[in-house]
C-alpha cells in the first residue's frame, strides 16, 4: 500500500521546536529554582538530580527527536473520493476518511502559528475530526476550498 | 393540535417532585445542621426557612406548568415557556425523529404519558431536548401520527384516523430470560455504591458522637459480625437491584411500525423508545464474562442521532438478553440485512505475546509494587496475573475480522467480548496503526468508527497481520 504524498511545511519543525523550548525553559526555571532552595536550605539532592533528567530529557526528545520524527511521519493526502493521513511518533496511525463522510472542514491558526505564516485544517464527519497541524497558510486554505467542494459533490446520507 | 395547549396539570405536580428532589439535601441540612441553636422563634426559623423553599418550589412547579404551552403550526412543534424570559422553540416536524413515551407512576391512573422529541443528530447539545411532561395518551399517539403523515409529505386530517396502530410484533422477551438478565446484571454494583454514598451522606446529619459509643460496642461483637452485616447488606441490595431490572424490563417488547423499530418496557413505569431503521449505523453483540459461559449475550443497536441522555445506551438494547444461539434468528425479523456468524479472520499466532503483555503488564507492575510495599502479604497479589493472562489469551482467541461484500464484521474482547456488524456506507472513518515494533513483526491494528448518538463509537481489533490491515482500508477505500 502505497503511503500518502503530500508531507507539511518544513516551517512546522521550527514551530515544534520553539514549543520544545517553551517547555525545556519552564523545567529549566524550575530546576534552577530547585537548584537555589537546595543550596539554602540544604535539601537532599536527589530532586535536584531528577530535575535536571528530566531537563536533559526534555530538550533531547522535545527540542530534537520528536520534532523531527514527526514531521518525517507526517503525510496525507486529498483525491476525489477519499482524505487519507498518516502520522504518529512511535504508534504509526493511517488514517482514511471517505470524501461522502466529510460534513465540514475548519482552518484555524493561533498567534505563533500564523507568526510562521502557518495553519491547522480540521476535517469533520458526524462522528469524528481529523487535524493536520502546520500546513503553509496558503495551502490550508486551498485545501479547505477543495475538500469543501469534493465533500459537496459526493452525496450520501447521513 | 393547532390551538396552543397547556399540558395536563398533573405536570405540576411532576414539576414539584421533581424540584423537592433537587433540594431534599439542602433542606435536611438546613433542618439537622441548625436543629440544637436558637431557642424561642429563632429555633423555628430553620423550619419557617425549609416551608418557604417549599412552598417556592410548589409556586414553581405551578408556573411552570401554566406557563408552558405547546401547539403545532405551519409544519412545526412549537413550545413557548418560561415566567421572565419567553422561551420559544419551535422544532420542524421533518427534524423530529421520533417520540419516547414513558409513563410513571403519575401517569398511569390518568392515562398520561410523557413525551420526549427526538432531533436528528443536533450540533447544539441543548437544541435536541424536548420534553412533554404529561399529556394525554390519545393526544401523544395523534401527534405521533400526524408527525408521520407530515413525514410522508401527505397532509391529511388525520384526527379522522382510525385508533388501531399497524404495529407488527417482531420479538418478546420471556419471564425467565428477563430473571437471568436482572440475576447476571452489573445493576447490583450500581445499587451497592449507591447505598454507600447514601450512608457516606447521611453520616454528616447523624448524631455522630452517640453512634460511634454504639459503634465501640459493636467492635466488641467482633469483626464477623460486622462482615456479615455487610454481606445482608450486600445481599438486599443485590436484592433489590434485581427486583427492579425485572420490574424495568418486564413486557420488553420490539415492534415494527412502518420503518421504525419500537421498544416498549416496564411495569410500574412504561417506557417507549422509537428507532427509525435509516438511522441504524450498526448492531454490536456482548457477551460478558458471567453471561458467555451460560450462552447469553445482549444485542445493541448503534444508531446515530437522538437525545444525551445517559441512559440512551441502555435503551437501544434490542435484545437485552437472549441465547447466542438464537440472536440469528431472532434478529434476522427485526433487521434483516446483518449478516451474523460468518467466519472470521483471526490474528496471526505471533500476536498472541502481545495480547498477553497488553492485559498483564498493568497487574504485573501493580502487584510487584505490592509486593514490595506490603512483603510478604503482597505477593499474594501475584495471584491475579494468571488470571490476566488467561483474559489476553481470551482477547487473542476471540479477535477477528471478516469482510463480506458491504458488511464489515469486527471482534474484540477485554472483559466483554463484543462483535461490531456494520455497513461500509455507515462508517465514518477507517484507521490502521502500527508501532515500530509491530511494523517489524508486520502487525497492525484496525479501527472503524461509526456515529453513535452525537457522538462516535469506535470497533477495533489489535494486532492482525499487517497484510489483513491493508485488506481492510483497501475494502473501505472507494473503488475506482
Amino acid at each position: 500500500m502505497n503511503e500518502p504524498t503530500q508531507r507539511i511545511s518544513t516551517r512546522a519543525l521550527t514551530l515544534w521546536r520553539l514549543y520544545g523550548i517553551i517547555q525545556a525553559s519552564i523545567i529549566a526555571l524550575l530546576t534552577i529554582g530547585t537548584g537555589i532552595f537546595t543550596y539554602l536550605f540544604n535539601w537532599p539532592l536527589w530532586p535536584l538530580l531528577s530535575i535536571s533528567t528530566i531537563l536533559v530529557l526534555v530538550i533531547t526528545l522535545y527540542i530534537f527527536v520528536v520534532p523531527s520524527v514527526r514531521w518525517k511521519r507526517w503525510r496525507y493526502e486529498v483525491r476525489d473520493q477519499e482524505i487519507e493521513l498518516q502520522y504518529g511518533l512511535f504508534i504509526i496511525t493511517r488514517t482514511l476518511v471517505p470524501m461522502v463522510r466529510v460534513q465540514h472542514v475548519d482552518t484555524e491558526q493561533g498567534p505563533l502559528l500564523r507568526k510562521y505564516g502557518l495553519a491547522t485544517i480540521s476535517i469533520s464527519t458526524a462522528a469524528t475530526t481529523h487535524k493536520v497541524p502546520a500546513l503553509d497558510e496558503r495551502e490550508a486554505e486551498e485545501l479547505r476550498h477543495s475538500i469543501s467542494s469534493l465533500a459537496r459533490v459526493a452525496e450520501d446520507d447521513v | 393540535m393547532y390551538e396552543p395547549k397547556r399540558l395536563h396539570p398533573i405536570s405540576a405536580v411532576i414539576n414539584f417532585i421533581k424540584g423537592l428532589k433537587d433540594a431534599i439535601l439542602p433542606l435536611v441540612a438546613i433542618v439537622f445542621l441548625n436543629s440544637n441553636r436558637g431557642e424561642g422563634w429563632l429555633g423555628l426559623l430553620p423550619f419557617l426557612f425549609s416551608g418557604l423553599l417549599l412552598l417556592i418550589i410548589l409556586a414553581g412547579g405551578i408556573i411552570k406548568w401554566l406557563r408552558f404551552t405547546y401547539w403545532v403550526e405551519e409544519g412545526e412543534l412549537r413550545i413557548e415557556h418560561g415566567l421572565f424570559v419567553k422561551k420559544k422553540r419551535y422544532i420542524p416536524i421533518d427534524r423530529i425523529q421520533s417520540l419516547d413515551f414513558s409513563e410513571g407512576i403519575f401517569h398511569r391512573p390518568f392515562q398520561l404519558v410523557k413525551v420526549t422529541v427526538e432531533t436528528a443528530g443536533s450540533s447544539d447539545a441543548m437544541e435536541a431536548e424536548a420534553e412533554l411532561t404529561a399529556i394525554r395518551k390519545e393526544e401523544a399517539k395523534q401527534l405521533e401520527r400526524f408527525i408521520e403523515e407530515v413525514k410522508r409529505g401527505r397532509q391529511q386530517d388525520v384526527e379522522l384516523e382510525d385508533d388501531q396502530p399497524k404495529r407488527q410484533l417482531v420479538y418478546k422477551m420471556s419471564m425467565k430470560e428477563i430473571v437471568i438478565m436482572a440475576l447476571t446484571s452489573g445493576g447490583a454494583g450500581v445499587v451497592i455504591s449507591g447505598v454507600l454514598v447514601f450512608l457516606s451522606q447521611g453520616m454528616e446529619f447523624l448524631p455522630v458522637d452517640v453512634i460511634y459509643d454504639e459503634v465501640i460496642d459493636w467492635l466488641q461483637f467482633g469483626f464477623l459480625i460486622i462482615a456479615s452485616l455487610i454481606m445482608l447488606v450486600l445481599l438486599i441490595a443485590y436484592g433489590i437491584s434485581v427486583l427492579l431490572t425485572v420490574l424495568r424490563y418486564s413486557q420488553f417488547s420490539v415492534f415494527h411500525d412502518s420503518g421504525d423499530i419500537i421498544m416498549t418496557r416496564g411495569l410500574l413505569e412504561k417506557k417507549q423508545v422509537t428507532v427509525p431503521l435509516n438511522r441504524i449505523q450498526g448492531i454490536r453483540i456482548d457477551e460478558n464474562l458471567i453471561r458467555e459461559p451460560l450462552g447469553f449475550a445482549t444485542v445493541t443497536i448503534i444508531s446515530a442521532g437522538g437525545s444525551l441522555k445517559g441512559d440512551s445506551d441502555q435503551s437501544l438494547r434490542v435484545l437485552p438478553l437472549i441465547k447466542r444461539t438464537e440472536i440469528d434468528r431472532v434478529l434476522r425479523r427485526i433487521l434483516d440485512d446483518y449478516q451474523l456468524d460468518l467466519p472470521v479472520k483471526r490474528p496471526p499466532k505471533r500476536s498472541l505475546i502481545r495480547y498477553l503483555l497488553r492485559l498483564v503488564w498493568l497487574p504485573a507492575a501493580a502487584s510487584t509494587a505490592a509486593s514490595i510495599l506490603f512483603y510478604p502479604l503482597g505477593l499474594l497479589s501475584l495471584l491475579v496475573l494468571p488470571v490476566f493472562g488467561w483474559l489476553g489469551y481470551l482477547s487473542f482467541k476471540h479477535a477477528g475480522w471478516n469482510v463480506e461484500n458491504y458488511q464489515l464484521t469486527l471482534i474484540r474482547r477485554f472483559f466483554v467480548k463484543q462483535t461490531y456488524i456494520m455497513k461500509k456506507f455507515r462508517i465514518q472513518s477507517m484507521h490502521k496503526d502500527q508501532s515500530v515494533f509491530q511494523k517489524r513483526a508486520q502487525l497492525g491494528s484496525i479501527g472503524a468508527t461509526l456515529k453513535s448518538g452525537i457522538g462516535g463509537e469506535s470497533a477495533r481489533v489489535w494486532y492482525l497481520e499487517e497484510e489483513d490491515t491493508h485488506k481492510l482500508l483497501d475494502w473501505y477505500r472507494h473503488e475506482t
